[in-house]
């Protein structure tokens, strides 16, 4: 059996940043994520917004976590090497009714601290972003956008560099306590042992914090679907452009610009049984071309290169139905557990503000010394497609692996293919190539790289031919040779 | 009888009214070229294909090396050959024009490879 | 900086074609660049045979018709690098590329050639609806799995598509043992060559259903079924007729776009039916020295077809190199009723030059007519005429007038 000082129950953004923030003590800290890689889920399914935090309560966990997040985050970026853009944001209204509700969110971003929102005309938005649609908006200029699949890998590869340790396939399936006070875990890889054990298992947080002793959460999964637009579209969007809120105080679909230059469309918004099914449908790509369209001027079917959807899970009250705050939460009569449950949107923003939270938590119970080793610093796989021509020959002169392109419409090169590979956390799968460098997220789509970057998963890491993944779990790629007999 | 047949001789891919009784063809229509009038007959009397697939090559910059035949075979000898193709190995270097098998199972018909291979 | 009279993006069928002619043309100092490791481009995995019936009147398989061509390029001296991607072409030609061996490299060209060839369209660009599981690819993606690299996609195939890739590797995943379920095809009509139906599914009782896509992709690890449906006129799905059907395997043929980033790079113009650069019937570009043919031009039906475009562009990329200057062409050529789109879209009126079209649908007993200010230049009676074959007609000089635009049309 295993034994660590902390278990995480879930590698996303939050239990990643538990992760990292928990490896500035002296702590052993173990991850276990049941998926292939840390950014499947949520982390990874999400508009990558850097959320400024007008839309909450004021003094709610949401408002607090978003707006402490928001203002750290140029910092953070530059650590962890996630790519990170401050491009404010546009919160678009057409109606009388809109303009009320806009100005109500300004007041409230104004009480919750968020700097510099204001209310703008057409003339000034055309001056933003021409292709925004909307009347007048909110230009909240604290909002950015971010790489959350390498947001999500950079705090745990940070974590990894600082001493935790990842198990990845390795799903928690029953919890117990001994007389010490420790826990022991059950997981689909064998037993684990723990004096403390933090719950961020994001769709499952209700389940897990179940399991742990603490029953009677209920989490809602509200699934979104988006479509990802070309960088021919990307080239016309400035900022996230989104609608003003619902009645509900819920975003609808909106446009934002990426990091990488393309475009998300979306999301929309329903409740499902399943948070863990990210099927789309047609019904709701229909809608998000109508409802993008209204966002941004350019949205057109000859832009889709994707569709993908993904799920917020929002703790609900069980008596009312009302969706609640994120619960942080550490009680005296179950000892040794840090629950998180119903950590949805804002939680990218807030993961750093929410495992300050946690461990400080464990602090009070426990006088933990710091770790003299910590070093915040993560450095990402250096790009080629970035780099300025002079730097691009040299980087080719010092590893002629960055002169061989392997994706052709995003330029990525065999050497940031190879550095994926070897990543540290150890995934090994077709997506998790791609999240880390970009390869097959262009507009082919892998037509051109995915047989390349299957060849090489094979080469470097010595895998059978059916032993290559796509993804989670027994997503085979291949089902064996075409010719039999010795294989080179 | 009457049947349309879909010409494979060419690319263009000509339709062709036959009218045939047995194995004897009667009138053709719509055949662009004389080819067309013996595809027909040939598809009563004796169906024929070519095939190309691969072979294990060991030793090369490729695992596999590609085959064609140089003669049509009868259809329904098709998985038979294919049968005989897929025992095979080569070693590079393998040149175009190699022969593979010489008159695959007595059909008159050399398994040739299709693709220079050098050797690692 | 190095300077090259001529430097051709891609060493496929196209490049190769053009760069022997150029070469024949007395253009001595010609570089060939290829991103992959061995010239030839796509045809190195079409291992199928029915190429070259046009070109050398016999039916070689993909990598022997390619070769033929590749021999003659080593004999005749061409410079080539291969393992080489070009980065950025400027709109003055100067080509940036990446390799292994050389480094970066920024080249100026007199004239550049695109060859660059077509990639495939996606799912992505469907937006079909459904899960994302292993098991969903492109037909080409497959065929460079199995016929190149020894791996086995699947076993239990449904096919999305009835282009002719797709039809190929019908055939070719059934010879390996694969079960292919059916082809399901959105528009009423095939828009694979018909011999292709015929020796690729016929033959193996594959059955080609019309009027059906796949409207739900399940499986959340690895494919386990696709659910597809009829479609009425206007391709939407008709509800009540939806099927599922077990598979682990979907293969998609849905479609080829010229690939033209680096095109755009350069500044060329896109016309948004061929998805290819607007040319005049010198194979060039709005740019004056970049020259584009093949399948980064508009997607040909068969390569016969790649390599005669690419010489006809060689001789004018030649002569432009050569004499300095080309025949201005300032006459449109504009596709009316019933064709899908023409090449060249401009012309000088003076000169002999290939029309190449497609129609829009399946016509029978039809003329393609060819007009300037309304006065019949050309007819030609077909038979019939169908969207997957591209029609080529030969225009005489002596027909045209230098001073009226021109309409084709198929009545």
């Amino acid at each position: 059996m295993q034994n660590y000082d902390v278990i995480i129950i879930g590698g996303g953004a939050v239990g990643s940043a538990v992760a990292r923030e928990l490896t500035r003590w002296r702590l052993s800290v173990a991850v276990l994520e049941k998926e292939s890689d840390v950014c499947t889920q949520t982390s990874g399914r999400n508009t990558g917004m850097l959320h400024a935090g007008f839309l909450y309560k004021p003094g709610s966990l949401k408002a607090q976590c978003a707006v402490e997040g928001n203002a750290e985050f140029d910092q953070v970026a530059r650590e962890l090497g996630v790519p990170f853009k401050r491009t404010g944001k546009l919160i678009v209204g057409f109606t009388e009714e809109d303009k009320a509700r806009l100005e109500y969110f300004i007041e409230r971003g104004r009480i919750n601290g968020v700097p510099g929102m204001e209310l703008i005309d057409r003339k000034r938005m055309d001056e933003i972003d021409p292709s925004a649609g909307g009347n007048f908006a909110i230009h909240c200029p604290s909002s950015g956008i971010l790489d959350p699949f390498i947001y999500t890998i950079a705090l745990a590869e940070n974590a990894v560099k600082n001493g935790a340790k990842y198990h990845l396939y390795t799903e928690v399936t029953g919890v117990d306590r001994l007389d010490d006070g420790r826990h022991v875990l059950h997981t689909s890889q064998g037993d684990f042992s723990c004096r403390w054990v933090v719950n961020s298992a994001g769709l499952n947080s209700a389940k897990v914090s179940a399991m742990l002793g603490i029953p009677g959460y209920v989490i809602q999964p509200v699934k979104g679907e988006y479509f990802v637009l070309d960088k021919k579209a990307g080239a016309f969007a400035k900022i996230p452009v989104y609608p003003a809120p619902t009645a509900k105080f819920t975003f609808d679909t909106h446009a934002t610009p990426t990091v990488d230059g393309n475009v998300l469309v979306g999301p929309n918004s329903f409740n499902v049984e399943d948070g863990e099914d990210y099927s789309v449908r047609q019904v709701g790509m229909d809608g998000l071309q109508e409802s993008g369209a209204r966002m941004f001027k350019h949205m057109k079917r000859d832009y889709y290169i994707r569709t993908f959807a993904g799920a917020r899970p929002k703790r609900i009250d069980p008596a009312t139905g009302e969706v609640q705050d994120f619960l942080i939460e550490c009680r005296d009569d179950v000892p040794g557990v840090v629950n998180l449950v119903g950590i949805e949107s804002p939680g990218l923003t807030s993961a750093l503000p929410i495992a300050r939270r946690v461990v400080n938590m464990i602090r009070e119970r426990e006088e933990l010394a710091p770790n003299p080793d910590f070093d915040p610093i993560r450095r990402g796989i250096t790009r080629f497609h970035e780099a300025s021509r002079e730097e691009q020959a040299k980087l080719i002169s010092e590893n002629p692996d960055y002169g061989e392109i392997v994706c052709r419409c995003e330029t990525i090169t065999r050497a940031e293919i190879i550095a994926a590979i070897h990543n540290p956390l150890g995934v090994c799968t077709v997506n998790g190539i791609k999240v880390r460098t970009r390869a097959s997220m262009g507009r082919c789509q892998g037509g051109y790289c995915e047989t390349r970057i299957t060849a090489m998963i094979r080469e470097e890491l010595k895998k059978a031919v059916t032993d290559v993944r796509l993804t989670n779990g027994d997503s085979y790629m291949f089902t064996g040779y075409v010719k039999g007999g010795e294989q080179a | 009888m009457k049947r349309t047949f879909t010409c494979i001789v060419c690319p263009n891919g000509c339709e062709i009214e036959a009218e045939y009784e047995g194995t004897e063809v009667l009138t053709v229509t719509g055949n662009l070229c004389p080819k067309g009038r013996t595809y027909v007959t040939q598809e009563l009397v004796d169906p024929r294909r070519t095939i190309a697939t691969s072979v294990r090559v060991t030793g090369g910059t490729l695992p596999l090396v590609s085959v064609r035949l140089t003669n049509a075979i009868p259809k329904d000898r098709i998985f038979d050959v294919m049968r005989e193709i897929n025992g095979r190995t080569l070693t590079a270097p393998t040149h175009i024009g190699d022969i593979v098998i010489k008159n695959i199972l007595g059909l008159d018909s050399d398994v040739i490879v299709t693709k220079n291979i050098q050797k690692v | 900086m190095t300077h090259k009279q001529a430097i051709i993006v891609g060493g496929g069928p196209a490049g190769l074609a053009a760069a022997l002619r150029l070469k024949e043309k007395g253009v001595n100092d010609i570089l060939i660049l290829e991103r992959e490791k061995l010239l030839g481009g796509i045809l190195r995995q079409c291992i199928h045979d029915g190429f070259g019936l046009t070109r050398f009147g016999e039916s070689l398989s993909g990598p022997e018709y390619a070769q033929r061509f590749i021999d003659r390029v080593l004999d005749a001296g061409i410079e080539c690098i291969t393992d080489c991607t070009v980065l950025d072409i400027t709109p003055d030609k100067v080509v940036t590329a990446a390799s292994r061996e050389h480094g970066l490299m920024q080249l100026q060209a007199d004239v550049v050639l695109l060859t660059m060839g077509c990639r495939e369209r996606t799912r992505g660009a469907l937006a079909t609806p459904g899960t994302r599981p292993a098991g969903v690819y492109t037909a080409g993606v497959a065929q460079n799995y199995i016929n190149l690299q020894n791996i086995m996609v699947g076993r239990e195939v449904v096919i999305l598509g009835s282009g002719d890739i797709g039809l190929i590797m019908a055939r070719r995943m059934t010879l390996e043992g694969a079960h292919v379920k059916g082809v399901y095809e959105v528009q009423p009509y095939p828009s694979g060559l018909p011999r292709n139906i015929e020796q690729c599914l016929n033959d193996y009782h594959i059955p080609l259903h019309l009027s059906h896509t796949v409207v739900d992709i399940r499986g959340r690890e690895r494919l386990t079924s696709v659910v597809v449906a009829q479609c009425d006129e206007r391709f939407r799905p008709i509800p009540g007729t939806e099927e599922e059907i077990p598979c682990d395997t979907l293969i998609l043929s849905v479609g080829l776009i010229p690939e033209n980033e680096l095109s755009l790079a350069a500044g060329v113009e896109l016309d948004a039916r061929t998805r290819g650069a607007f040319v005049d019937e010198h194979c060039q570009t709005m740019v004056p020295g970049i020259f584009a043919a093949g399948n980064v031009l508009h997607v040909h039906d068969l390569v016969d077809f790649v390599s005669l475009e690419a010489e006809a562009l060689a001789d004018s990329a030649a002569e432009y190199l050569l004499q300095g200057s080309l025949p201005a062409c300032p006459l449109e050529v504009k596709a009316g009723n019933n064709v899908g789109h023409v090449i060249p879209q401009r012309i000088s009126g003076t000169r002999d030059f290939t029309l190449s079209l497609r129609v829009r649908q399946p016509l029978v007993n039809v003329s393609v007519v060819v007009r300037q200010n309304g006065r019949e230049v050309l007819r030609k009676k077909m038979r019939k005429a169908l969207p997957a074959e591209m029609i080529q007609l030969p225009v005489k000089a002596a027909k045209l007038t230098d001073d009226a635009d021109m309409e084709v049309c198929v009545e």
